[in-house]
């Protein structure tokens, strides 16, 4: 190590109570003044190790020197006193409180008692907020705010307790592409004023364009460091996957077929009596992949419920000509349309039923006998089958769906809906979450469906799927498309643009 | 397995702090315990009136165990037991061969039960009421008729104190000493539903409604016909746990304050709870209750007041319930906010 260390954790092995061994001798290092790139696939180990930086988790054996000094956090209270603060996934705001009520909410010293310091609070921000660039609305309920803006009020909070170690995970997963961009340069500022960053993420892009050093996590080991100046997205590739990545199929032009899904004048009620859909129409054609483009939350997730029958809708939809109104679910599915949800684990899996059950849920009559009963060896053989066609890792046919990991899961849910022999497919971010290796499976399998004649409606936040994907776009803002467009037609920024809309500079003024 | 190790673990626990209750009142508490199993299991006769007491306890555990599997709290079965004993009772009423009459009882004890559940599936699928409402109301205007009944309709002209008594013909017959074939009903409808949960489709349904009811749906599972099987299958069940004790137990009929009907409704709640939700594991919880109730005489007898008795079962019961009813709870409270839709 040339420079004294910030915070170095040595020989640190994690295994849970279930006995999944999460890391084994991990040495992690963090130089003050950088920002240290965490990368790896989902179930590297890359949370459980900055969970036990920030206090979350304890490890099962190693140590962790804070300053030079070895330190033990109990809890994420005890890491925020000492100077580490971790801004998760799922922000720790509360909605209808404002940006100076969040960050003041639990300040040390500022119990519900003393509710005078609100002035010197705000003036410590504005100082803070001016220093760092990280320019956030304070008086304003947070829920009303984008999410990139939250973002900024979750790291201002983090400065407001003075952390000299930020932990980032996984930053950039909610963020626009134009959000990411003014991510990145207030990280930099951060740095410069002397806070390290732990910067977690699979995106191999933003290890590139960020980073210092990086640090490679597989499969609970560490499998290299690397000053990010040296290295490349080929090495990185490789580190994280362990072998040499391969660039997916190309999608062959292919003369579209029939319609098979046309949607007119689609609305559907979201919560609060506001319109999550406001008047959508496309069609989606047998051999086409259909994308619609969008950050979370600006209806994709209500438009696919309607489609499936989950949600009351107003408008004409026709399933291979015929009108899905009044349909149930169950009708829907028989019709060929078939869903992969967002939210696998809640709509897609009964997490505690094991994966025979799953593999038949929604799919139960072909293993009844004559008097309804389940013939389960009939069902356990068809879900050894579906273990094997689609690469599914299990410990076996009776672990619970909640022991599989997440690509394990999502592929799960893929075989069981494909194997229903739909016409229609609608995938809702069908990748979201997994490793490049599932990742690339399901996107290669997406297209040789689409080849074979299937009509496959994609919503997706990744640009890189879009493109890799597509055959037409539509970018999804606010409940409305902003129009349909060939891939060919449409570049990176541009959708970008279309997916932010202008709600960023609205809500920063 | 892991159930098995945290049964034992509590009734240890639950023994130990019963015996310390008991040292304190300056009693002896493993010569109590030991009266206890003597009183219990000691000879034939005391083993068949362990059985006989834990077969209705089955019947009304089943019923919360079939609501708790379909993801409800169902504490009805002390109405539709109650309902199904005055039933079965005034088939006796009517003249019918003796075969015929005790299957005339049963089936119509059972429609019963399935009848109170109606007002309960109904209410929760159309107007969301909390079966926990429900059926604590439906308990109380099922246990005023029964009373009404009992003491204005079906008490016995000469005795008094009690309704007529079942006719000889649609009694059960007698296994041994206290024991009637009532055992197989108990027995019968524990093994049929487990069968039900884990071998058909129904079933299938019933749980995957219980454990995540939006993904049955989005799986095309009709769920209000899942909570609808699930209410009704366990009225059905808790209504023949008060007819088997009426015509399967001594005194064949119903005592006027319905004390031989006694709690068993609530009382199945604490077996289920016991027997994991689980009917095999359900029979075992039983037969553990009948323990306690049987033994409990000659603890007695070793000069141990009544009072003292029940705090002991009780702290075994709860110590024992209590794993399961935790993570009941925990369940209720991270569903509590996504409601019902058929």
């Amino acid at each position: 190590m040339q420079s004294e260390a910030l915070l170095s954790a040595q020989g640190i092995t994690k295994i849970y109570a279930d006995g999944t061994v999460a890391l084994t001798a991990v040495d992690f290092a963090v130089r003050p003044g950088e920002v240290h790139g965490l990368l790896g696939e989902n179930g590297a180990g890359k949370t459980t190790l900055t969970k036990i930086l920030s206090g979350l988790l304890q490890p099962t054996a190693g140590k962790i020197l804070w300053r030079g000094k070895p330190a033990r956090f109990s809890s994420p209270r005890e890491a925020l006193r000492a100077g580490i603060g971790m801004v998760h996934q799922h922000f720790a705001l509360v909605g209808p409180f404002t940006g100076l009520e969040n960050i003041a909410l639990g300040a040390e010293g500022n119990g519900l008692l003393l509710p005078m310091r609100a002035e010197t609070i705000r003036q410590k921000l504005m100082e803070l907020a001016e220093a760092s660039g990280l320019r956030a609305p304070l008086d304003v309920p947070v829920e009303e705010l984008p999410v990139g803006v939250q973002q900024r009020l979750e790291i201002l909070k983090m400065l407001f307790r003075n952390v000299d170690l930020l932990i980032l995970d996984e930053p950039t997963a909610v963020l626009t592409p134009q959000e990411v961009a003014e991510l990145f340069p207030i990280l930099r500022n951060l740095v410069r004023q002397g806070k390290s960053v732990i910067f977690i993420t699979h995106k191999l892009r933003e290890i590139l364009s960020v980073t210092d050093r990086v640090t490679v996590l597989r499969r609970g080991r560490v499998v290299g460091v690397r000053e990010t100046p040296g290295t490349s997205v080929e090495e990185l590739a490789q580190l994280m996957v362990g072998e040499a990545l391969g660039g997916g199929v190309r999608r062959a032009p292919r003369p579209p077929g029939p319609v098979l899904l046309r949607v007119r004048d689609l609305r559907v009620p979201g919560p609060q009596g506001r319109s999550a859909v406001e008047g959508v129409s496309f069609e989606v054609r047998s051999g086409e992949i259909f994308a619609i483009a969008g950050v979370q939350g600006n209806g994709q997730s209500e438009l696919v419920e309607a489609l499936v029958g989950l949600r009351p809708w107003a408008g004409e939809v026709e399933v291979l000509g015929q009108s899905l109104r009044g349909k149930s679910p169950a009708q829907i599915a028989a019709l060929g349309l078939v869903h992969i949800p967002e939210d696998r684990q809640n709509l897609g899996l009964i997490l505690d039923f094991h994966v025979v059950e799953n593999s038949v849920l929604g799919g139960l009559k072909p293993f009844l006998d004559f008097l309804g009963g389940v013939r389960w060896p009939r069902a356990t053989r068809f879900a050894q089958e579906l273990l094997q066609r689609f690469a599914v890792q299990a410990r076996g046919v009776r672990a619970p769906a909640r022991s599989l990991s997440g690509g394990n899961q999502q592929k799960l849910v893929v075989g069981r809906e494909l194997s229903k022999s739909p016409r229609i497919l609608l995938a809702n971010q069908p990748t979201r979450g997994l490793d490049i290796a599932a990742t690339r499976y399901i996107r290669d399998l997406l297209v040789r469906l689409r080849d074979e004649g299937m009509a496959i409606l994609l919503v997706s936040a990744d640009l890189d799927e879009i493109f890799e994907l597509a055959d037409r776009v539509a970018v999804m803002y606010r409940g409305t498309f902003s129009g349909v467009h060939p891939v060919e037609e449409l570049d990176r920024e541009k959708v970008g643009l279309l997916m932010g809309g202008v709600a960023l500079k609205e809500a920063i003024g | 397995m892991r159930a098995i190790l945290e049964s034992l673990l509590t009734l240890a626990l639950g023994i130990l702090v019963g015996a310390a209750i008991i040292s304190l009142w300056g009693r002896n508490p493993w010569e109590s315990y030991a009266a206890l199993l003597q009183g219990a299991l000691g000879n034939a006769r005391a083993l068949a009136s362990t059985v006989s007491r834990s077969l209705p306890l089955v019947l009304t555990a089943l019923t919360f165990a079939m609501g708790a599997r379909a993801g409800l709290f169902n504490i009805g079965a002390q109405g539709q037991m109650l309902l199904g004993a005055v039933v079965a009772l005034s088939v006796g009423l009517l003249s019918l061969p003796a075969g015929l009459q005790l299957v005339a009882a049963l089936g119509l004890a059972g429609l019963a039960g399935a009848l109170w559940a109606v007002p309960v599936a109904l209410l929760k699928l159309l107007r969301g009421v909390s079966e926990v409402i429900s059926t604590i109301m439906l308990n109380w205007v099922a246990h005023w008729l029964a009373l009404y009944l009992v003491v204005q309709k079906l008490s016995d002209r000469v005795v008094g104190n009690r309704t007529f008594a079942v006719p000889l013909g649609m009694r059960f017959p007698s296994v041994y000493g206290e024991l009637t074939w009532s055992l197989a009903v108990s027995l019968a409808t524990a093994l049929l539903l487990f069968w039900f949960l884990w071998h058909h489709g129904l079933g299938y349904e019933v749980r995957a409604v219980g454990l995540n009811p939006k993904a049955a749906r989005a799986a095309g599972i009709r769920v209000g016909r899942a909570l609808s099987l699930a209410l009704l299958l366990g009225g059905v069940s808790a209504a023949w746990a008060g007819a088997i004790q009426v015509l399967g137990r001594f005194p064949y009929a119903i005592t006027s304050d319905l004390a031989n009907l006694g709690t068993l409704g609530f009382d199945g709640i604490a077996v289920a709870l016991i027997g994991r939700n689980h009917p095999l594991g359900i029979l075992g919880g039983a037969f553990f209750f009948g323990v306690l109730a049987t033994g409990a005489a000659r603890m007695g007898l070793k000069g141990i007041p009544l009072e003292l008795i029940q705090i002991v079962q009780g702290v075994i019961v709860v110590a024992m319930a209590a794993p399961e009813a935790f993570r009941l709870l925990r369940g209720r409270t991270t569903k509590a906010k996504e409601g019902v839709a058929t």
